[in-house]
């Protein structure tokens, strides 16, 4: 499904991307951990079309296509899907219209006719029933005046709306109390299957636990420093970063 | 421009004599004043610190008709595209000044009066004796004094104590300027009494043909008595062969509530004075503009929200979207005088700037003479929201489109202020037009 080879990426000269490589096949579930500022979000943001970054090398291959060469609306009418670390607040802007523009550009992509008003109602309230979202905040505007879970949840519920083949959920589980922590995973579960991939940017080993997955990465400076399987999520929870760091050193002389 | 200020002087002379016994009545007096100081002033410069960035030099130098007595050759069919959609209202057209009957349509007649102004001279004489010229004080400002001079028609409404009249009225100002350029002055008096309720929308059209342009100058005069409450509407999306330039001034009793959204689409150069002297306790005003505009568009609000005594409120809130060589000025003056002790003034303009040609030039003034007040200002320009865009088009909108979008939610916080729906949902359907074939 996607496969980065050498990616690298610097915003305003600096580089935070220093040579990713990584491969994610189809109905995988890939974790990346690391610690604060390794570049976990740059990877999120560059693999969406951020276009603050600059891609000094490297690329990054979407089911045959190349994604780099692709806008962010074409990245996500081809099926990538961002759930923000942190979610716009759009005022004015109803989450309703957004969506129903969101899923008909999508739709046209694939060669299909705009939703009827009836139809996209009842997807709706499905998805809403799916994340436990309520009417009053799908009828706000985007994000505007959202408590932090509230945001987090709105992300996972355009998701479900967008139905996307890979998902990359950045720290979606920061914010969420323990029940909406069940409640979004499980929506995410649910949406998931064999032709479906899901990149989880997480600093706990609880979300992990509902949303279990295939491979463990570290990211550290710039670089996976570190990969395994669920094992090592647990390893890191017991540990902390510092292992992994001394071998990043380790690696590098 | 010395040519078009003799051609007024003249013209004032003859439309005296067509006066015949009203010549001698206090009105008239009024109007030889209000001459007598157009011709010291002469048309404001850009030397004049209120008219800095919006210069009238190229526009008074061209050559106008006044044809305040000219019969119109115009039809309803001219004029329908000129009405609100689906509405029961009130019309009013003013064809080059001149009130037609054939082309308006009064259906309210409980609770108010509702006649040209030029008929309210006389049948209304005490009330428009002691109301008129009374709030629009055309004695510093040279626009105003011309329009004083020529007020010899627009609309007067009278609102009774305690009617609250649900039609709206439309005030319609069409400048027929095809056969030759042409210059519409017009006046209006609203009157409303002790908790009375109206809604008023004000537009002008201007007609042209080949080279013509049209010069509109529409002055309106309001008076809200104890706890009345005016929706105040000005809607201009005029053609760029047409300039504008009018003024509202409100005079507000004690817990009145004013309520007024100028919308600019499109125009040549478009000036809008907006004055409200919070002259009761506890009264309330709220000032809304949008403009929306590109080409050579000049757009200039003038605003002065006076709190003259303690606890009222103003709150003032002027969004634009400029593209092309499109100007903006704004200029929002909150005045504080010595008594007004708990006044609460909030004041905020906000512009988004489409091209690197456009410009805005804006300015707020705080003149504040009491102590115990809670005022605010705030401006901003620039583009639109880097994050928000991204974020739309994450989910799948191209640029344009997540542009539109914003754009539209911008003007939107304006356009929600407008509580008559049918003119709302006009007006907003225009917006989405424009903005999605400036940008789809
Ligand atoms: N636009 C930018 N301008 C300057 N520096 C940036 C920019 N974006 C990211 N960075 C820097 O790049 C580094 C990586 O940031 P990133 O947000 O990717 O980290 P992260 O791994 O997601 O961290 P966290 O766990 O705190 O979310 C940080 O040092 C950050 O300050
Ligand atoms: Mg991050």
């Amino acid at each position: 499904m996607l496969t980065i080879t050498n990616l690298q990426a610097s915003v305003e000269g600096k580089e935070i991307l220093k040579g990713i490589n990584l491969t994610i096949g189809k109905g995988e579930i890939h974790a990346i951990m690391g610690p604060n500022g390794s570049g976990k979000s740059t990877l999120a943001s560059v693999l969406a079309g951020r276009e603050d970054y600059e891609i000094t090398g490297g690329s990054v291959d979407f089911d045959g296509k190349d994604l780099l060469e692709m806008s962010p609306e074409e990245r996500a009418r081809e099926g990538v899907f961002l759930a923000f670390q942190y979610p716009v607040e759009i005022p004015g802007v109803s989450n309703t219209n957004f969506l129903k523009a969101a899923v008909n550009e999508v739709r046209k992509h694939r060669g299909l006719e705009p939703m009827e008003p009836k139809a996209f109602l009842k997807m709706m309230r499905e998805k809403m029933a799916l994340v436990e979202m309520d009417q009053a905040m799908v009828s706000r505007s985007v994000n505007e005046g959202f408590s932090g879970g509230e945001k987090k949840r709105n992300e996972i519920f355009q998701l479900a709306m967008l139905e996307p083949k890979l998902s990359i959920l950045d720290e979606t589980d920061s914010g969420l109390d323990i029940d909406a922590l069940k409640i979004v995973s499980n929506g995410v579960n649910k949406l998931r299957s064999k032709e479906t991939s899901t990149i989880v940017i997480t600093h706990y080993q609880r979300l992990l636990d509902y949303i279990v997955p295939d491979f463990v990465h570290v990211l550290y400076k710039g670089r996976i420093v570190k990969s395994g399987g669920k094992e090592l999520a647990l390893e890191l929870e017991a540990k902390g970063y510092d292992w992994v760091k001394e071998l990043a050193l380790e690696e590098v002389v | 421009m010395v040519e078009f200020q003799s051609k007024l002087e003249q013209e004032f002379s003859l439309v005296e004599r067509s006066l015949n016994g009203q010549a001698k009545s206090p009105i008239h007096a009024i109007r030889k004043q209000a001459m007598a100081r157009f011709a010291e002033l002469g048309f404001p410069t850009i030397r004049h610190e209120e008219w800095k960035y919006t210069n009238l030099m190229p526009i008074v130098k061209q050559d106008y008709a006044l044809t305040l007595q000219a019969a119109s050759s115009l039809t309803k069919a001219d004029i329908e595209p000129f009405l609100i959609p689906d509405v029961e209202a009130n019309v009013l057209v003013f064809v080059n000044g001149s009130y037609s009957a054939a082309l308006s349509t009064i259906i309210s007649d409980k609770g108010v009066e509702v006649m040209p102004l030029a008929e309210a001279f006389t049948k209304k004489t005490a009330v428009v004796e002691k109301h008129f010229a009374q709030y629009a004080a055309w004695q510093n400002d040279a626009m105003l004094a011309l329009n004083t001079a020529f007020s010899l028609n627009g609309a007067y409404i009278e609102v009774a104590n305690s009617a609250v009249i649900e039609e709206p009225f439309h005030l319609l100002f069409v400048n027929d300027s095809r056969q030759q350029s042409t210059f519409a002055p017009a006046r209006n008096l609203i009157v409303l009494g002790v908790n009375a309720e109206a809604t008023i929308v004000e537009s002008a059209h201007t007609l042209v043909s080949g080279e013509n342009v049209g010069f509109t100058n529409v002055v309106s005069e309001v008076v809200l008595a104890e706890n009345a409450r005016l929706q105040h509407y000005k809607i201009q999306n005029d053609v760029t062969q047409s300039h504008f330039v009018g003024a509202l001034h409100a005079h507000q009793e004690a817990t009145s509530i004013l309520n007024t959204v100028v919308v600019t689409l499109s125009g040549g150069i478009v000036r809008n004075n907006l004055n409200a002297v919070l002259a009761g306790k506890a009264a309330d005003t709220h000032f809304y503009g949008l403009y929306l505009v590109n080409g050579k568009t000049l757009v200039d609000n003038h605003t002065l929200a006076d709190h003259a005594v303690a606890h009222c409120t103003s709150n003032e809130l002027y969004k634009g979207i400029m593209d092309d060589r499109s100007t903006g000025v704004f200029n929002g003056k909150i005045m504080v005088r010595p008594d007004a002790q708990k006044t609460l003034a909030y004041q905020s303009n906000r512009n988004i700037l489409m091209s690197p040609n456009a410009t805005v030039n804006t300015k707020p003034q705080l003149e504040i003479f009491a102590d115990d007040v809670k005022c605010s200002h705030g401006c901003t320009s620039g583009q639109l929201d880097d994050e928000a865009l991204f974020y739309l088009r994450a989910r799948g909108l191209d640029r344009e489109q997540a542009r539109a979008l914003l754009l539209y939610a911008f003007a939107g916080e304006i356009t929600e202020k407008i509580e008559l729906e049918p003119l709302r949902e006009r007006l907003e359907s225009i917006i989405a037009e424009r903005l999605h074939q400036e940008l789809v």
